[in-house]
């Protein structure tokens, strides 16, 4: 294939890949990979008492992690959470397919909403930043993981 | 043998009123009970549970980590440095064992 088709033909690919990702990022969160709902579920119910339903995702939730980790066995978390520190009590992360889907919980009083630890993730999956405010809500941010090498094994 | 903890301060001398990054970096394996040794025989899981931060005699930050959680872990908290005062960080894992560390904070 000479240059010019080639530049042509990745071109069409790259710009299909653009219009994929808006369009699935439109329908709400379903696009995550390695989603396992059923699983994040028995952790939620496990350590809260809640399901997948009671979380609403919130732009005041920001939760960086790497879209690809070198190994699973040591992936940075970074949380931070754009409210007032006295309004959120607790922060709780999952992560979809590990065996056990809780990865730590946090509990503040009276430092800055903000937690950041490094975690181990089983397979790619996201990796969910759960907020518990004051007032009872449940806040989300997700993030998907790809993983190469597994943390828990 | 005691779990071992550092903690560190960031900026380590911060003014009064800016932000100052706690890091705690405790020194345990954090074995998460799915990994099998040599002979294909299951290691027990044996991770920090437990961990309290206080500052001046009062709780400001606990956390439970799971078997999720990396070895040799990282926890870091973010607050207001607004005075002076002492930091104390405990951990406690699994099969009983206990860590502590005290930590000073200095305000420049």
């Amino acid at each position: 294939m000479d240059r010019r088709r080639f530049l042509k033909a990745s071109a069409g690919a790259v710009a299909g890949a653009v219009l994929a990702s808006q369009l699935t990022s439109g329908l709400a969160q379903s696009a995550l990979e390695g989603e396992d709902l059923a699983n994040l579920e028995k952790g939620l119910q496990a350590t809260l008492k809640r399901g997948v339903r009671d979380l609403t995702a919130s732009r005041d939730v920001r939760l960086v992690a790497p879209s690809i980790a070198e190994s699973g066995a040591n992936v940075p978390v970074e949380i931070e959470v754009n409210l007032p520190a006295d309004q959120v009590k607790a922060i709780h992360c999952f992560c979809d397919k590990n065996a056990n889907p809780l990865l730590f919980s946090t509990t503040l009083a009276g430092v800055l909403p903000y937690y950041a630890t490094r975690v181990r993730v089983a397979e790619t999956a996201p990796v969910r930043a759960v907020i518990e405010t004051k007032d009872g809500r449940f806040l989300m941010a997700s993030q998907s993981v790809r993983v190469t090498v597994g943390g828990c094994g | 043998m005691a779990i071992n903890i550092l903690v560190r301060f960031n900026p380590a001398r911060p003014k009064a009123g800016e932000e100052v990054r706690i890091q705690i970096v405790a020194q345990h394996a954090m074995e998460p009970g799915t990994r099998r040794d040599a002979g294909g025989n299951l290691i027990p899981a044996n991770y920090i549970n437990e961990v309290g931060v206080v500052l001046d005699g009062q709780v400001i930050a606990q956390v439970r980590p799971g078997p999720g959680t990396s070895a040799n872990p990282l926890f870091a908290f973010k607050m207001r440095a607004s005075k002076a005062g002492q930091i104390k960080v405990t951990c406690k894992d699994l099969n009983g064992q206990t860590g502590e560390r005290t930590a000073e904070l200095v305000l420049a």
